[in-house]
């Protein structure tokens, strides 16, 4: 018995070699001094650490512009997204009305939306728009992509929140504006937080439609410029694994602010039976 | 674990809070004025118009663009030049259309396949392991899903890379000395294993970490019940933990099929689809028509074929979905 327990956690401490090395070997390269970089020795743990690379990646030409880019846009949707999609969950979830049912249904089917193989539409609706090349058209693909996510995901949450807390905020006198403000909105806040996260993370890892509209290099967003790494880097390898380091720093931190929150809010609605 | 219990409790104050609300005979507590009946599709409106400006008219969209000619000629003119069936008949009568569907299929189902178990085998480990050993396998695998795609796909090329690659490097010092400058990426094959396995390593945390919370969710007295009746580890995981955590593997199955089978980013930044097209998927295949030729209405017949596609991979998980929503709604 004692013997399997301890089998298990050595095959799961492999595991966890397995999923961490990555992430290890990134910084690890990102710190390493560029001579001891392209060479046969092995050498696991950089003999020396050095922020030379991180300053590379930095001052690359470029880097800032994207990574400008890819804030804007990615915020910019995630902001539309939240406060459209949060209007519809209160609507969805609070009221009864007539077609109720067919709202909620068109927000569960546009979440499976293959967006991919919305390409080509896309891209002749944007050029309809006078919109290649410029960033708003990426901001509205973003939004488009993370608003039925959104509003289904804060549905569910809002749901959550007893609505006898209005009630009695109503009977004390609030209207139904302020028991909402005062009631359900501060207790929406860790919901708001992890479904804004989840968008802002697909927003930012977006890369097609990146590519295909935005051939502008003035324009490019961090995935893409960070794909022609071989062009901005060569073989500078410190180079590319410090500018792929600072782009995963801002989603790792999210992420460990909210990692429980995710799983459960995608997976919610599974079917039973 | 605050969320569980928060989207845990959306079920009973749904169901209990729902009839309240309208009165015993049906009618609205309170007849508001017109204002009030009017708020919920204000409300909606934003999202509704956003959602068939943007995902609506697009569908419909590419269905009509597959049955035109479209290329630049035409789009810089204006023409409107319909084909009927052309752009099918091209790209189902092409032999190289049908290679790549049939790479797209098996590559989206082996990566399925293998992520899924490994996932359900992770989850199903976590609850074996202690409590420290365990957040280190957390935290290891929040690092691999936390990374963006194109940071990932980037360190993936250094790990492999010809020369200076420490995987090469690693498999030689342990005495396999053909690695020495050995080339990952020369075949379609074999770009596409280290594709497969860049995926399946990012697609792994969020199945086990799911897989996890429905498994710690099994009532213990269950396994007990088990015990007692001497059952062995396979015939407990048959009857306590399949029967119970099978709606959330087909859930996660879906939408791992959902994710896999459209995937671009790591394919085209890994080698652009090569050596000579061997690693090209539909996804590719479809941007290289559409936006590196210019020929939309064939790149809008890719589209059409990869989304019936895909349809006919989850119809059947579809139908329950929408129908057990309506049960619940």
């Amino acid at each position: 018995m004692i013997a399997k327990k301890i089998s298990a956690n050595v095959v799961a401490l492999v595991v966890a070699l397995f999923f961490a090395f990555p992430t290890y070997w990134m910084v690890a390269t990102a710190l390493k001094p560029r001579g001891e970089m392209l060479t046969s020795g092995y050498d696991l743990v950089p003999f020396s650490v050095t922020d030379a690379n991180l300053v590379t990646a930095w001052t690359k030409p470029g880097f800032l512009n994207a990574l400008g880019n890819s804030l804007l846009v990615s915020l910019g949707a995630v902001l539309g997204a939240i406060v459209v999609g949060l209007l519809a969950a209160v609507a969805l979830s609070r009221m009864r009305f007539k077609g109720r049912k067919g709202f909620v249904m068109l927000m569960l089917v546009a979440q499976m939306a293959p967006f991919e193989a919305l390409l080509i539409p896309m891209f002749l609706m944007m050029r309809d728009l006078d919109l290649l090349d410029r960033l708003p058209a990426l901001a509205l693909i973003y939004f488009a992509v993370t608003l039925p996510f959104c509003a289904w995901t804060l549905r569910g949450f809002v749901n959550g929140i007893p609505l006898e807390l209005e009630e009695a905020a109503m009977v004390d006198g609030c209207g139904r504006w302020g028991a909402f403000r005062r009631v359900t909105l501060p207790l929406l806040g860790p919901g708001l937080v992890a479904t804004s996260v989840f968008a802002f993370v697909t927003a930012w890892n977006e890369f097609l439609f990146a590519l295909s509209l935005m051939k502008d290099q003035a324009k490019e967003t961090l995935p893409v410029w960070l794909s022609g790494f071989q062009t901005n880097f060569g073989t500078d390898w410190g180079g590319a694994m410090a500018a792929s380091a600072l782009f995963t720093l801002p989603v790792l931190v999210f992420f460990l602010i909210v990692q429980r929150k995710m799983v459960t809010g995608v997976t919610a609605g599974a079917v039973k039976g | 674990m605050t969320a569980v219990h928060t989207t845990d409790a959306a079920v009973p104050t749904t169901s209990t809070s729902a009839p309240r609300r309208a009165a015993p005979d049906g009618a609205p507590r309170r007849r508001g004025g017109a204002f009030d009946r009017a708020l919920p599709y204000l409300l909606l409106a934003p999202a509704v118009v956003a959602i068939l400006w943007l995902i609506g008219w697009p569908v419909l969209s590419v269905v009509v663009t597959s049955f035109r000619k479209l290329n630049l000629r035409e789009l810089t003119r204006g023409e409107v030049v319909w084909t009927g069936l052309d752009n099918y008949v091209e790209i189902l009568g092409d032999p190289a259309f049908w290679g790549i569907t049939v790479r797209t299929v098996v590559f989206t189902a082996l990566v399925v396949a293998v992520s899924v178990l490994a996932g359900l085998l992770i989850a199903l480990l976590m609850r074996q392991i202690s409590p420290f050993v365990r957040i280190v396998l957390q935290v290891a695998m929040l690092l691999a899903w936390a990374m963006p795609l194109l940071a990932a796909t980037t360190v993936y090329q250094w790990i492999f890379d010809q020369q200076y690659g420490i995987l090469n490097k690693t498999l030689v010092k342990v005495g396999f000395d053909s690695f020495a400058g050995y080339s990952w990426f020369s075949t379609g094959t074999s770009t596409l294993t280290v594709i497969g396995l860049l995926i399946v390593w990012q697609a792994i945390p969020f199945l086990a970490f799911s897989l996890y919370a429905g498994a710690i969710g099994i009532p213990k007295d269950q396994y007990e019940a088990a015990g007692i009746d001497g059952a062995s580890a396979w015939q407990t995981f048959r009857a306590v933990t399949w029967p119970e955590l099978r709606p959330l593997l087909l859930m996660v199955t879906f939408l791992s099929l959902l994710w896999d089978f459209k995937v671009f980013a790591q394919i085209w930044a890994m080698k652009k689809g090569g050596p000579d097209g061997g690693s090209t998927t539909l996804a590719v295949y479809q941007y290289l028509e559409g936006i590196s030729k210019s020929h939309f209405g064939v790149a809008a017949a890719v589209s059409v074929v990869m989304v019936a596609l895909l349809a006919l991979l989850t119809f059947q998980y579809l139908r329950r979905l929408v129908r057990s929503q309506e049960g619940s709604l």
